[in-house]
Parts: C-alpha cells; structure tokens; sequence
C-alpha cells in the first residue's frame, strides 16, 4: 500500500532551497480548513530551532496510525478513498489520546472547535505544497522518499570516491 | 465580539503605566475607514492625544504599537508592524515599520493596536496573551541584551512560541536613536523608538494568541491573493531580492555615483565588491528567509563562522547596514559590517544613525575639529573598523565620547558647532544615497513626515513610465524625462500617498509596491491592495478613497510636524547637498541647485494644497480630506 504525504526536501547546497520560516503553510492550512487566518489552526507546523534551523512538520500518514488505533469513539478513521486518517467531528469527545501518541505531534485540538485536528491533504491537492514559495514542500510516498534519499547517497558515494 | 466581518481584531489596548491601569476600547468602524490602520491609526492617536511641545522622554509621550487589518490573515508579505511616538532624536512625528511575527501575534491575542502612556516606578514589561493584558516586574531582564531578554521571557513565560518587541541596553540608556527589535530580528530602527521604551521603564511587550483573524469573503479573498500572486511571477525586483536580499543594492549606488561615503565626501567606494550582495551571500549567507506570509523572501540569515568575530549568527545585513557601517565610515571589511550589524541588533540602536553620527565624527577628527582627547585617545579615522566597533558599544552605554555620539548627528553638529557635517533632515540622518544628482530624491528625503527617509515616497518612477502614462496620470509627458523637473513635485506627493498605504494594511513594501511597470504600480499596490482589504473587512472602499486615506494621513502627520514648529525652511536637505559637488564617480560635479531645488517644492506643496510660503496644509485641503 503506497501512502501519500507531505515531505520536506531542502537542499543545504541552495540557501533558497530551504525552509525560510515564512510560515505560508500554516496561514494557508488554517485558511484552506477554516476560512480564517490563525496558524494555530493549522495542521502544518514551522519549527525553529534557532541558529537559521527550521523545519515544517506535519502527518506522516502512517500506515498502523496509533492515532487510529487509540481513538476510543472511532472519529479518526481510515478514508480509502483518500487514503488518509480523517476526523468524523460528530464523533470526537475531544479526549487528546490521539495528541498523546502521534510520533511526531502532528494531531491536535483545534483551538475554537475542539475536537481532533490533522492533516487531510486538503482531499488531495495539499494547499500548503502548493503555496510553499520555497518549494521545498512536496506531496510524495515512502517509495519516492527512499529513491530521493538513495540518490543523495548515491551523490555521497560519488564524492568520496572522486577524492580518492 | 468585533463589529467588523474580518480583518480587523477590533479592539485597542491602552495602558497607564504611571498607575498600571489598562483598558480595552472598541475600534470604531469610522476610525477604520478613514484611517485603516498601522501608520494611519498610529499617527492620527498621536495627532490626537499629545499636546505641543511635548518632551518626546516625558511620561506624557505615547508609545503606539500597530498592525494592520491584512497582519494575520495570509495575505502574502502582510508582517510588518508600526511603532510610533514623538521622536527624541528628532522632535517631531516618529514611528518605525518592522518585519517578522509580531504584527501578526498581536493581532491573534486579539488587539489592533497598543497604546502605552506613563511612565512605571520600576521595570517593568507588557504581556498580552488572548484578549488579556497585564504589567509584569522587569527588574531581572534590565541591563540584558535582546537576544538574552528574548531567552529569559521566552524560559519565563514558558512558551517559545510568544513574539516579543524589546529594546536593549542603549534604550535603557536613552539613547536618542535606540530602536526596538521585534524576536531579535526585525529592527524598528529609525527614529529612536527604544528610547522612547527606555524612558518608559518598559523593557519589552509580548505578544501570544490563539484568536482568529476573520476574512469577511474567502472566496474573493483568495481570488485576490492568487491574482497578486502571479504579479509577482516573472517579477525582477523579486527575484533580485530573494537572491541578494536589499543588499543588490550595493552595485547599484556604485554604478550611479550615490554612495554617500565617508560622511557624504565620496560618490563611490575603492573596493566595494568586497561588500556587495554577491560578496555577502557568498561568505555568509546561510539561508534567505521570510517574513510572515511573505514570497519575496529578501531577509538573510548569516553566520560568520570563522576569523575573530566567530560564532556570529545574526538576521541580515540589509543595504540599510551596509550603507551605515561600510560606506559612511568607508569600511569595506564584511566581517566588521556584519559584527556591527549584529552588536547594533543585540545592543538595540538603529544602525543608520549610529553609523551616521561614527562617520560624521570621522569627518571631525580628521578636519581637526575633534581631538583626539575628545575621543577616547582612539584614532578615529575612516576605514578604522575597530573604531567602529568600538564606539557601538560606547554609544549603547553612553560611555566617554559614545554620549555625545548617543545624541545623532544635529545635537552632535550644535555641541561641536559642526552642524554643517551633520547630514540630516528634521534631526534624522540621511539614509540609504546621496541625492545631490538626483532632485527628485532629495525632495523626497527633506520633505519626509519623520524626516530623510528613501521610504516615505517612490521617486524612481521616472526611470520607467511611459510618457503616455505619465501624461495621464500626472498631466504631462515630462514626468517620464529623467533629466526634467516638470512634474515631478506631483509625481512625489503622489508616490507618497501611495507608498503610505501598504503600511496602513501592514505589509511590506518590498513586494508590494516594487516593480518598474507603473500598471503594475496601480494593479498590485492599488487594485488588488484595495480588493484584499475589502474581501478581508468586508468595508465598503474604492481604490481612489484607499489612495484618499493615504493621503490624509500623510496630512495629519504633516499637521503633527507644523504644531510643532515645522515650516517650508524645514524641507530643506543638507547644506553640504547644496555646496559641495559630488567628487567622482558618474554624478561628479552634480550638486542642488536652489532655484531648481524651491522650484520642484513650489510645485509639491501645489500638489498638495499646502502654502507655498509656509508649508501649511490649506484648509480647503483637509476639508475635502476630511482633517483633522
């Protein structure tokens, strides 16, 4: 089963290539979702580590979602037709298992509604991907993401042996 | 709940800080519309609440901290936010725009806008979090630098996610040009807003909240965002910016002649590829970076990471740093600009005036009118980087010769009876380049509301209109002859009402109001300007009354100016601009000329329904502006 999700591909080499804490894909989220702006609405998150860090978090889409599995009222559930773990609001008693036990921290309670919040990939056509000025963000799957990595490496190996 | 659809939080924060009281006030719906925000609310509340002659270091000055409607909603670039009072550097209307987050924030935790009056017993600074606000003691965080303070409140408050506005040492100290740094980052640098805090007891506010910033229409909304999203496609200033950062503009004050190096006696710089964009992103730079919302991206992340000043990490360096700390005191070391950049961003001072009044001392010494006693027994001569470094420090501390320089340029020109080598407008320096070749510019810096300024108009808009275009809009195909003056008084009274209106929405100039098309001066700066605000409010407003609401409030700021003694003799630049030619570069033997100088002023208070004579707003002027 291939599931898509949001990467981030910064290339170190590109000052540009790089997430540069524009925050578009959390005021663009929260806007897409709730037609308002407030990132803390957002299921994309900038983290700044400081010293010029900064890396965009989001659902890893997983495939035995804990956030899934936890959910003691069955409002998260599997959408096939998106392939995604999606949120049945009516549902949700807003009790935050699923908050406790995303790896990754990417489920929350939305702040006005609250109730579980993650990452739906806008039904497809991630808006946060799509407004990234950086274009660093990128709608992809575990086998593409393995072929990127393998490629770097692949890059690494080069180098190495153009030294010796 | 607001009576506004969106855009706007809806509420004003006021805060005594003689008796620690604070009030929230309704934001009214007229207000809005007349002056829409940042700027406009900051300079009409000033207008409004100060008495004459008020000592800008008094408990009576207000300190204004603004945003805009469009600060908060993804409205692209829309993070810059206004800090205003009466200047103690200069004496009259200040304020100052920075980028960032906190605009944004402050928006979020449910204010339009801050206004603070008073003066505490004891340090103290503001936290704001949620429609919330209270007065909490500073006394730990005084004497710490910004970066230090922004960890402290950070550990204190226990969130790393609040957006701080702070000032440093030199505002402590009271410095005249101290600024304030929004998350470390951005400088609210000009005309000495930290002082203002410094003289307030207030070391910082913070800023957090979880609130919504509500879009009146999404649906239009977004077809606007997305229509000025493609304006920027194929935009070169844009790209320019994302790849140098405001520093390209290095090479081009080089090419024209414009530097106003050592003190305003060089056009050009020996060696100035050392410190150009290109020299800059490629020992420094780590990775450009973006303000909220923003898609130009010209903000540098840098670290020098080797030699005597590693590890510096710092935000930047802008043209706006370079000019300041390279050109003015002729130092072509990156190295040492980007460590003053840094020691200016950490101690809280505007580097533009720090450097300026370094420079102008420079001048003195060598024309033996300093001795070297009265400065610290230093050797201070242009190129002496150490000397610069040196000094920042002195100056944030007003330690030995740093207290007089702690003072700007014009009381430094009086004391020393020099005023002559101070280069300033209304008391604040002249930034950015020298207009001696360029008429146009230099009325745009003297005739400024917050004195010399390159930002409070667009002067370079007859480099590229059309004739046709410039006949329909100013009247006369002269505009667009770079070497006429005809026209070109109106050409700058009209750039500046239109420059002013992205900072009453709160976002950046540099993408908005950027392009060498006038079209697409109007289609973006206007039209989409215009229909984003509307989508966002959901007030009724046409382009030509946002262009009107520019208007009016560079009028009240005007009216500020001559309350307090501000006349025509005031929008004069330098003397030395006057007299001395430029020596070199492609400008050499251009000076001002008086009459043309009083010809194109006569034509820019016709433009604006002023007196010629005194510069005064007619009142015919503000009643059809509505004034005050």
């Amino acid at each position: 089963m291939i599931r898509k999700r949001i990467a981030y591909f910064e290339n170190r080499q590109d000052p540009e290539a790089v997430c540069s804490r524009c925050r578009m894909c959390e005021l663009i989220c929260a806007f897409h979702h709730h037609q308002v702006g407030n990132p803390g609405r957002a299921c994309i998150r900038v983290i700044s580590l400081g010293q010029g860090e900064d890396i965009p978090v989001t659902c890893l889409n997983c495939e035995k979602p804990p956030c899934m599995d936890i959910c003691p009222t069955g409002a998260l559930h599997r959408d096939e037709s998106v392939g995604m773990v999606l949120v049945k609001k009516d549902l949700c008693i807003g009790c935050a298992m699923c908050v406790n036990v995303c790896p990754v921290g990417a489920v929350t309670l939305d702040l006005v509604e609250g109730v579980a919040a993650k990452c739906d990939l806008c039904g497809g056509d991630p808006q946060c991907v799509a407004y990234c000025p950086a274009k660093v963000l990128k709608l992809t799957d575990a086998d593409q993401l393995a072929r990127y990595r393998m490629k770097e490496f692949a890059k690494f190996m080069k180098t190495q042996v153009g030294e010796n | 709940m607001s009576i506004f659809a969106g855009g706007y939080a809806g509420k004003i924060l006021y805060v005594n800080l003689t008796d620690g009281s604070i009030e929230k006030r309704p934001l009214e719906r007229d207000f809005a519309l007349k002056y829409v925000g940042g700027r406009g609310f900051s300079s009409r509340i000033l207008w409004d609440e100060l008495e004459t002659k008020t000592d800008p270091l008094s408990p009576d000055n207000r300190l204004i901290i603004a945003a805009g409607p469009l600060n908060g909603t993804p409205t692209p670039s829309a993070s810059r936010l206004v800090v205003a009072a009466k200047s103690p550097l200069t004496g009259i209307l200040g304020d100052t725009n920075s980028g960032g987050y906190f605009s944004p924030e402050l928006k979020y935790s449910g204010f339009d806008a801050i206004v603070l009056r008073g003066r505490s017993s004891s340090p103290v600074y503001l936290w704001v979090r949620d429609g919330k606000a209270e007065l909490r003691p500073a006394k730990h965080l005084w004497g710490h630098k910004i970066s230090e303070t922004n960890h402290l409140l950070k550990e204190e408050l226990g969130d790393e996610d609040i957006h701080i506005c702070a000032m440093g040492p030199a505002g402590e100290n009271l410095v005249r040009y101290a600024c304030v740094m929004t998350d470390g980052e951005g400088a609210g640098g000009r005309c000495g807003m930290g002082a203002v805090m410094g003289s307030k007891n207030l070391k910082a506010v913070a800023v957090r909240g979880s609130q919504d910033v509500g879009i009146a229409d999404p649906r239009r909304f977004k077809e606007a965002v997305d229509a000025y999203r493609q304006t920027l496609e194929g935009e070169v200033w844009t790209d320019v910016l994302r790849r140098l950062g405001t520093a390209n503009l290095v090479e081009h004050r080089q090419k024209l002649g414009i530097w106003g190096a050592k003190n305003f006696q060089r056009a050009t710089i020996e060696g100035w590829e050392k410190i150009s964009g290109e020299a800059f992103r490629e020992r420094f730079l780590v990775k450009v970076m973006g303000c909220m919302g923003c898609m130009v991206r010209c903000r540098r992340y840098s670290a020098i990471k080797e030699g005597p000043f590693a590890p510096t990490y710092a935000k930047g360096p802008e043209y706006d740093s370079i000019n300041p700390l390279g050109a003015k005191p002729y130092i072509t070391d990156p190295a040492i600009i980007l460590r003053a950049h840094y020691l200016c961003d950490e101690y809280g001072i505007d580097e533009q005036t720090a450097g300026s009044s370094i420079a102008m001392a420079m001048e003195l010494y060598e024309r033996g009118i300093l001795t070297k006693e009265q400065v610290d027994g230093v050797e201070l001569v242009f190129g002496n980087g150490e000397a610069l470094l040196h000094f920042i420090e002195k100056i944030a501390y007003r330690k030995g010769f740093g207290d007089l320089l702690a003072e700007g340029t014009k009381i430094m020109g009086e004391r020393l009876q020099a005023d002559y080598y101070a280069i300033h407008v209304k008391g604040l320096e002249v930034d950015a380049s020298d207009p001696r070749s360029l008429p146009t510019r230099a009325l745009t810096y003297a005739v400024s509301t917050r004195g010399s300024c390159h930002l409070r108009g667009f002067p370079y808009i007859d480099e590229f209109i059309k004739p046709e275009e410039a006949k329909a809009y100013f009247g006369t195909e002269a505009v667009s002859n770079l070497k006429s003056l005809e026209g070109k008084g109106k050409m700058v009274a009209w750039s500046e009402n239109w420059v002013t209106i992205p900072n009453l929405m709160g976002v950046c100039i540099f993408a908005w109001n950027r392009s060498r098309s006038f079209p697409m001066l109007i289609r973006r700066g206007l039209e989409l300007m215009n229909e984003i605000f509307v989508a966002t409010t959901g007030l009724p407003m046409t382009k030509e009354q946002l262009y009107h609401c520019g208007e009016r409030v560079y009028n009240v700021e005007k009216l500020f100016n001559v309350r307090e003694g501000c006349r025509r003799e005031s929008d004069y630049p330098p003397r030395r601009f006057f007299e001395e030619e430029l020596p070199d570069g492609p400008g050499k033997g251009s000076k001002l000329k008086r009459e043309e100088y009083d010809q194109l002023l006569d034509e820019y208070y016709e433009a604006r329904g002023w007196d010629k004579k005194t510069g005064i707003p007619n009142p015919e002027t503000l009643k059809v502006l509505g004034v005050p």
